[in-house]
């Protein structure tokens, strides 16, 4: 792909410069949805089941309608076009008969404040017939278990088609399954797998488990809702998506899309968590019965209960190879829990288990298994925290047995590009042994030994070092851009891209150097869904890779235009023209020339015939660019209670071309210490009942700055060859490798290979106990 | 339910304002001062978003009645800078690229100034454990803990 | 939360009439770290709230030779930071320096930990430890009540419900005694004790005089080892009798298992408590 030329490096791609909106957040300024309170605005509650799974034999609201301050108590008597069987969670607005997780919406209000809110919830009164819980995921899956969907609910699959596109079309589906919780399956296999164990020396056999996560975001899901005379609605929401959003509320409410306008508000994190409607429809209900603004916020514990957190994965993992360390075989499955509807992506984990390191014979098997708890949606990179957990910490376990090193023993079977992925396809061009090439490097790796001898002296614990690779197929989906230039001279780029990561930063950056103009003169709009191009969710670690591209060529489309225009104007060929310090001109000759700004205000003027420069871009994408992280955990274990302080922490990373290295610098670190949470301190624990145990942010413990190191970050670049100048995505990689990292540290530091996340002080301590 | 007068010293200026007794100092804030810096992340004290200083000590805004800052003074992340240019701690954080989606700034903020204001020049661990009280889900904390040891170095040793 | 009404007495004469005429219905109010999320989750409704910010008289914290003083709603921020506690005071100290998070420290009482009483109360072993005493006022008069009677139950303890805490006295441990509180928590700050431990111990001519241990979220209450303090006064404290204090420590905790912690862990984490507070407390005894 070409690289705009310039006679001058212009100020674009490769800057690491601040996001603009710096000061507006430093200040407190920026507004997220919660902050803005239009005129009479209600305030929602929602109703929840506390039961798992029950029926409702009656919803009685009498008592409640007659509290002074309630606008509207709604049950799903009152909203006919609610769906009998719901096919996704947005669509269980309210629960019409049964619910299916604790935490349900059974009941929705509508008041002047959140306190009369609160009262009326204390007045409706729900009678509910308890039903058995599917709870545990491997009960869950077996013949007889409670059922969780209603029969005929189709699988939904959009998600999973969307991330592995490519990867899933040539997966086998095995026979129709008995055990009705089971919403989707897959195999792959590849070789002889009996004759591969037969042949193998070594044998690791071994269960991973890591349970649901929640995101974790700063802020709670937030949605207000605006009907204005004309029937048009009008939502803020805090969303990873504001297309997706408006066409899966218009589908819930069976109305027409351009009734609809989704205005992306600032959003306080998603991670995944954002990508689907939740909270969009019932508050826009509320609204249009009201026919007041109302707006709905969730509080930290119905987060936690009734959010859409990331799958438990539950991986029996089984590989083989020889005494010279030739791996011979892999058995594998992959049990993922989705909760009580189904949308997991479920064939990643089969391909990150069986080919990220080639396995000539293996067979994996993956379940998506529904039980009676709230829904998944992802958290960065879906499974693959959990996959590379099991295959990591089993590559780890070959090698140890095998006397070999474990970095040598990666990269030796390490897939390289035209490598077969599990389901045939090429593997891409990608860094994944770069990176890990380059950690093994790092002083911190090669003094590893001398770090372990420290055990023991000077009052130190136990000391280990561990280090794991892990990676994302980041996904791709079609979008557009525009690029204007304005009568000044200056750059006016649009798209209805979500900048949750500070994408924008990088996009502008990405229409500077594609133009030829200082960033400084550049300024990107995330549009809403009236007036911005079709967009696609800013997940996925796609933004700059697909967007990017849109916005790329929308730059180039733009200067292509600039430039016939100054052509005409000029006299000269296309070829031989520039932009340089804001002005058109003929390749050295600096001095004469055309300014952009005479341009800009030409394409505007009364009665010009010189038409307005205008940069459009719309593509559909079909080459995926894997991206890949090794992270490296030096730590120390108090032998006694167990506790793991982590002393250095190092990501390397793959970022193909950094577009802005601060902004990437900012993804890594915060992916890493997500992935220190899953590694560490993480879990929703359920009751046998199906009730979350940890509903605060006490006992569902994300880390805190005292729990932690800088994390150091180091860029490699390995560029995509479809990248918009050679970019991968940054925001998913760094997600995937600290569990196992963790896993490896602990390992070497205390002998104990443990294969159940979170690696918690109490299972290291009596671990260590059981041990002496 | 009749509301009280609050009467009290926000950023600098007095003010009077009406409430409902039962709403907390970071609702009436948010909601009757229009001051929406302080965020909500979970209402029960553990994540940070809504620290603020209450005479001059950083709290939990969200664990304190409205009422229980009468004759106090409370300064919120609006009251922070000075008129005009930001402060130290602003400044540092916007150049060093801190902010990502920014909705525990505003805690992290007030609770740096507060550890600033009475330990001049903090060493890693005090600052970590000085804003271990404030949750983040997006940097990993570590270049906001580059930029808080810059402005400490760029206040003066007696603090601000 | 609920609506509720909320009355702002200026004395605790003034806070005790009101308890006294609205019983039940009413609840006490000071750092609210414990109290708002409670009403937050439903789990408490008070129709009327009575806040203490305007007594003054439970806010003052006086250090003095015949002992530390502390007012109810004195915050923990206060004793984690004041000189005298720090030196002398030393576990009850760091039992406030582990509370929450500073956000959290700036609010939270001492009077409030206790009163809350929950099995877990970072400061309520070293009380225990320190054989402090709390200064109750009700509409019959004042009363004064050792903190080993002090709680009764899980969130239980002697008061009525028109009777507040106004004051928490601790003797002074005297010359040739030290201690310390450690807990254990899954991470460094904003958490809750999975085990904690507050170990104080007095020497004298090479023995110790008095050996105090209290242990929390173990039992239903935050209690003392007896046992394993009889074990260890009237001798030496060597590194066998630590040992076998700790071991005694072990049989007086009957921990549950719940989603904080299994039942073995805990039991494993007060063996482990229990030594390093007494070697710690040792080595601040000039033993």
């Amino acid at each position: 792909m070409a690289v705009m030329k310039t006679t001058r490096e212009v100020k674009g791609v490769g800057l690491a410069i601040p996001r603009p909106d710096g000061p507006e957040k430093v200040t407190g300024q920026v507004q997220y949805v919660a902050d803005i309170k239009p005129k009479g605005m209600l305030h929602a509650k929602l109703l929840r089941s506390p039961h798992a799974h029950a029926r409702i034999v009656k919803i009685d609201t009498s008592r409640a309608k007659t509290l002074p301050g309630v606008r509207a108590i709604l049950t799903a008597r009152d909203i006919p076009e609610l769906k009998r069987k719901a096919p996704t969670r947005a669509h269980a607005v309210l629960a019409i008969d049964r619910v299916v997780f604790a935490g349900q919406p059974v009941a929705a209000i509508a008041a002047d404040d959140l306190a009369i809110a609160e009262e009326a919830m204390d007045l409706i009164d729900v009678e509910y017939e308890v039903l058995p819980a599917a709870v545990d995921p491997l009960k869950s899956m077996q013949v007889g278990a409670p059922p969780v969907a209603d029969a005929g609910t189709e699988a939904d699959t959009s998600e999973a088609l969307a991330h592995s596109g490519v990867a899933v079309a040539r997966s086998e589906p095995t026979a129709p399954a008995k055990a009705v919780n089971i919403a989707q399956q897959a195999k792959l296999a590849r070789g002889d797998v009996a004759r591969g164990f037969a042949e193998a020396d070594v044998v690791v056999e071994k269960t991973y488990r890591v349970p649901m996560v929640h995101q974790g975001y700063l802020e709670p899901h937030a949605v207000l809702a605006q009907w204005d005379a004309n029937g048009q609605l009008t939502l803020y929401s805090s969303t990873q998506g504001s297309f997706n959003t408006r066409s899966e509320v218009a589908d819930v409410l069976h109305i027409e899309e351009n009734r609809i306008k989704v205005i992306p508000v600032e959003c306080g994190g998603g991670f995944g968590g954002k990508i689907r409607a939740l909270c969009e429809p019932i508050t826009a209900i509320l609204a249009r019965v009201t026919k007041r603004p109302v707006r709905y916020v969730m509080t930290r514990r119905e987060e936690l209960e009734a959010g859409m957190p990331a799958p438990q994965v539950i991986i029996r993992l089984k590989t083989g190879a020889t005494r010279d360390g030739t791996l011979t075989a892999l058995d594998g499955e992959t049990v993922i829990e989705s909760g009580a509807f189904s949308g997991a992506v479920l064939t990643m984990s089969a391909v990150f288990l069986s080919s990220v390191y080639q396995f000539p014979a293996f067979e994996v098997r993956g379940f998506e298994v529904l039980t009676h708890k709230p829904s998944i949606a992802a958290y960065r990179a879906p499974t693959a925290p959990q996959t590379f957990f099991a295959i990591d910490s089993q590559m780890e376990l070959m090698a140890r047995e095998l006397g070999l090193d474990a970095v040598e023993f990666r990269l030796r079977h390490l897939m390289k590009e035209g490598d077969p992925m599990a389901n045939g396809q090429p593997w891409q061009s990608n860094g994944a042994t770069q990176v890990l090439q380059r950690l093994a490097e790092h002083p911190l790796w090669k003094s590893r030994a001398e770090w372990k001898a420290r055990s023991g002296k000077d009052g130190r614990g136990l000391c280990g070092t561990g280090l794991a690779l892990g990676g994302w197929i980041p996904g791709l989906q079609p979008t557009g851009a525009t690029v204007r230039l304005n009568p000044d001279g200056s750059l006016q780029v649009l798209t209805g891209q979500v900048d949750i990561a500070g994408t924008n930063i990088a996009l502008a950056q990405i229409a500077a150097s594609a133009y030829g103009l200082d960033i400084d003169r550049v300024k990107i709009t995330t549009g809403d869904t009236d007036t911005a191009p079709m967009t696609g969710l800013s997940a996925g670690s796609k933004t700059v890779y697909t967007v990017g591209t849109a916005v790329m060529q929308a730059a180039q489309d733009a200067r292509r235009q600039t430039l016939e225009i100054a052509a005409k104007e000029m006299e000269a060929a296309i070829e031989d023209l520039e932009i340089e310090d804001g002005r058109v001109v003929v390749r050295g000759v600096p001095d004469k020339g055309v300014t952009l700004a005479s341009i800009g205000k030409k394409g505007n003027l009364y009665m010009s015939k010189v038409p307005p420069v205008l940069g459009v871009a719309h593509p559909a994408f079909a080459q995926q660019a894997p991206a890949f992280a090794a992270q490296l955990a030096r730590i120390e274990v108090d032998p006694d209670t167990g506790e793991v302080t982590l002393h250095d922490f190092v990501v390397v990373q793959d970022a193909g071309r950094a577009i802005n290295p601060l902004g990437v610098e900012g993804q890594m670190q915060g992916g890493a210490v997500q992935s220190l949470g899953i590694a560490l301190t993480e879990a929703m624990m359920y009751d046998d009942s199906g009730r979350l145990m940890n509903p605060s942010l006490l006992d569902y413990r994300k880390l805190t700055a005292a729990d932690l190191p800088n994390i150091e970050t180091i860029i490699v670049e390995v560029p995509a060859p479809a990248g918009p100048f050679g970019a991968r995505g940054v925001g998913e990689p760094p997600i995937v490798p600290a569990p196992a990292a963790l896993a490896n540290a602990v390992h070497d530091a205390t002998g104990i290979r443990l294969t159940e996340a979170p690696l918690t002080s109490e299972r290291i301590a009596l671990a260590l106990a059981a041990a002496r | 339910m009749p509301k009280q007068m609050l009467s009290c010293i926000v950023n600098g200026e007095t003010v009077e304002v009406l409430v409902q007794p039962y709403v907390t100092l970071l609702d009436a804030l948010r909601e009757d001062l229009d001051l929406t810096g302080p965020k909500e992340g979970c209402g029960t004290g553990d994540c940070g978003a809504c620290t603020v200083h209450l005479d001059g000590e950083p709290i939990a805004s969200c664990l304190m009645l409205a009422m229980q800052a009468r004759g106090r003074e409370v300064r919120t992340i609006e009251g922070l800078a000075g008129s005009g240019a930001l402060h130290p701690l602003q400044d540092a954080f916007v150049r060093l690229g801190v902010p990502q989606c920014g909705f525990c700034i505003p805690g992290v903020l007030m609770a740096a100034a507060a550890l600033l204001a009475q330990n001049p020049r903090p060493t890693q661990e005090q600052i970590r454990y000085g804003i271990a009280g404030n949750l983040c889900r997006c940097t990993g904390y570590t270049k906001m803990l580059a930029a808080i040891t810059e402005a400490a170095g760029a206040l003066p040793a007696r603090g601000v | 939360m609920r609506r509720f009404e909320l009355t702002l007495p200026r004395s605790i004469d003034e806070a005790v009439r009101v308890l006294r005429d609205r019983g039940s219905d009413a609840k006490l109010l000071a750092g609210g770290t414990d109290l708002l999320p409670q009403m937050k989750n439903g789990l408490l409704k008070p129709a009327c709230v009575v806040d203490l910010s305007g007594v003054a008289q439970v806010r003052t914290l006086e250090p003095a030779a015949r002992g530390l003083r502390v007012g109810a709603a004195v915050p923990a921020r206060a004793l984690e930071r004041d000189t005298v506690v720090r030196s002398t005071y030393t576990s009850l100290a760091e039992s406030a320096a582990l509370v929450g998070s500073v956000q959290v420290r700036n609010l939270a009482t001492l009077g409030g930990n206790v009163c809350n009483a929950a099995p877990s109360a970072d400061m309520a072993p070293p009380l225990l430890a320190l054989e402090a005493v709390a200064v109750i006022v009700g509409p019959r008069g004042e009363r004064r009540v050792p903190f080993a009677d002090f709680f009764t139950g899980v969130r239980r303890t002697v008061l009525g419900a028109d009777e507040i805490l106004i004051e928490i006295v601790v003797p002074p441990p005297g010359p040739r005694s030290g201690g310390q509180y450690l807990r254990h928590t899954p991470r460094r700050e904003l958490d809750i004790a999975v085990v904690g431990v507050a170990s104080q111990l007095t020497l004298s001519n090479g023995a110790c005089t008095k050996a105090r241990i209290a242990l929390a979220a173990v039992a239903p209450v935050p209690l003392r080892a007896h046992e394993a303090e009889q074990a260890l006064e009237g001798k030496p404290v060597t590194a066998e009798a630590i040992e076998q204090a700790a071991e005694l420590a072990v049989g007086v905790a009957r921990p549950i298992s719940d989603q904080r912690g299994s039942a073995d862990y805990r039991r494993h984490l007060v063996r482990v408590l229990t030594r390093r507070t007494l070697r710690t407390a040792l080595t601040r005894a000039g033993g």
